[in-house]
């Protein structure tokens, strides 16, 4: 590769310009539309931009000693090129029936993305709403209005040129933003996801730990409480003895090894208060000490038992939301059926 | 183990094809599924920040956009409908007559291509030709 096209910037750059003409190629115009030309610039500034990513953040999929993980990185970018090239495929189609296929399977490989994410709860929502409910919903708005032959929505594009480097451009942007914003050096922590390593054991004096945090909050009595406290301070000290440590090569263990670090204060409040014999103190420190117990459980179980701990989070944590986004979905009901039922209205 | 900006670069590739289509594009329909395109880009980023972090708030905070997106196209669905019903056509071009004021109209000067209808499938000796519709090929439009 020469060295002008080595640099990052110049990669970007040129991948703008040939996908923004490429874009604008393709979209629909009565006159100057070329297939083939917008295909191939298309084709070259993804594959430019596929360089970017490898050459500055190396593969997307990496097994736990650091090495490459093959099969792993083989499924992301079968699901990011299916989720782009699908993507393009809905911006330029001039059918829009055939736009809504092309949409509905750009939700099928972002699902694949989802499920790499350890998110198969929201993978399954994302096809049955999406591809089950909403394309199927345009289809039949498509059916209803039966557009014959070349037409002004379909076969005309405002501003091709512009819209695309728009767009592009934004891109672009997005990207030279990561680029800047993760650091050079890449020895591997800030910019991979920690992979979840719990032991059998660990997860069991967590559960052990919250169980006992949960009793001791649930009573009254100062001494009963004192003694669960006591309890969750031996399972923990369990934990914090066999937990991996910080300076591991892993990145994974490294995060697990932070969080579990990070009780250490907590459990040194919890001993002072206990020695002071203070009950409101202890409540206080129990309480912050369940908090973070709480998101150790949820990261161990993160992809393992998504839909129980997904569901607990929503009916705690984000109740006011839930109830609000009920809400919202019978106004939009109550909305779609004033607007469309209109009937002799619409005509007076 | 996952590297994040390879998630977050799709992310920002799908919201800027959502953005140019639902710039450029005339088809109310097609402007929308854009518009969705866009919203499953910030999807993406929503669950990869979600992973990085090793917490469930991505998934929720994403479960949240699913609805609002559903409650869109649901209400998007009707405006469509009474929209065609007015105009009889699904060109956001039509409505340009409530542009702001001083911002010129555009005028289309290429004329479309002619239609070309597909040939009647071949029929077996016993059958008859059916009919083709006639068709009727719009004229540009004119402010």
């Amino acid at each position: 590769m020469p060295p002008i096209l080595a640099n990052p910037l110049t990669q970007l750059a040129l991948a703008v310009v040939l996908g923004a003409l490429g874009v604008a190629l393709l979209l629909p115009k009565p006159r100057v539309r070329s297939v083939a030309g917008g295909t191939f610039l298309l084709v070259a500034a993804f594959g430019i931009l596929g360089t970017f990513l490898v050459l500055r953040f190396g593969q997307p999929m990496l097994m736990r000693d650091g090495t490459n993980s093959a099969l792993g990185s083989v499924i992301f970018w079968v699901f990011a090129l299916g989720s782009v090239l699908f993507g393009v495929q809905v911006v330029v189609q001039r059918n829009p029936a055939r736009g809504a296929i092309a949409f509905a399977f750009v939700i099928l490989s972002t699902c694949g993305l989802f499920l790499l994410l350890a998110a198969p709860f929201l993978m399954a929502a994302t096809i049955v709403v999406y591809a089950g409910a909403i394309i199927v919903t345009f289809l039949f708005v498509l059916m209803l209005s039966n557009v014959r032959g070349p037409s002004d929505e379909n076969d005309r594009t405002r501003e091709p040129l512009l819209g695309s480097l728009a767009g592009f451009g934004f891109i672009g942007l997005l990207l030279f933003a990561l680029h800047q914003g993760t650091a050079p050096s890449n020895d591997g922590f800030d910019s991979e996801l920690p992979s979840v390593v719990v032991s059998n054991a660990d997860r069991t004096a967590i559960e052990v730990a919250y169980g006992h945090v949960e009793a001791a909050l649930a009573i009254e009595d100062a001494a009963a409480m004192q003694q669960h406290a006591d309890e969750a301070q031996q399972a923990l000290a369990v934990l914090l003895e066999s937990s991996p440590s910080i300076s591991s090569n892993d990145p994974g263990a490294k995060v697990q090894a932070e969080r579990i670090a990070s009780l250490k204060p907590l459990l040194r409040k919890l001993s002072d208060a206990s020695l002071e014999n203070k009950p409101e103190a202890l409540r206080e420190s129990l309480v912050s000490l369940r908090e973070s117990l709480s998101l150790l459980r949820g990261v161990a179980e993160l992809p393992a038992r998504n839909v129980a701990n997904l569901g607990y989070l929503l009916y705690s944590e984000y109740l006011l939301a839930v109830e609000m986004a009920g809400t919202l979905l019978l106004v939009a009901t109550i909305g779609a059926v004033a607007i469309a039922a209109r009937r002799k209205e619409a005509t007076a | 183990m996952i590297s994040l900006p390879h998630f977050l670069a799709i992310g920002a590739i799908l919201f800027g094809l959502g953005l140019i289509g639902f710039l450029s594009r005339r088809n109310f329909i097609t402007m929308f599924l854009c518009a969705e395109l866009m919203l499953q880009g910030v999807v993406l980023n929503l669950l990869a920040f979600g992973r990085y972090h090793g917490s469930l708030h991505g998934q929720a905070f994403g479960l949240f956009i699913i609805t609002v997106a559903a409650c869109e196209a649901g209400l998007a669905m009707a405006l469509f409908l009474v929209l065609y019903k007015r105009g009889k056509s699904l060109d956001s071009g039509d409505w340009q007559a409530v542009r702001e004021a001083g911002v010129s109209a555009t005028l289309e000067t290429e004329a479309l291509p002619a239609y070309v209808p597909d040939e009647s499938p071949t029929l077996p000796v016993a059958g008859r030709i059916p009919e083709q519709p006639e068709v009727t090929v719009q004229e540009p439009f004119r402010a």
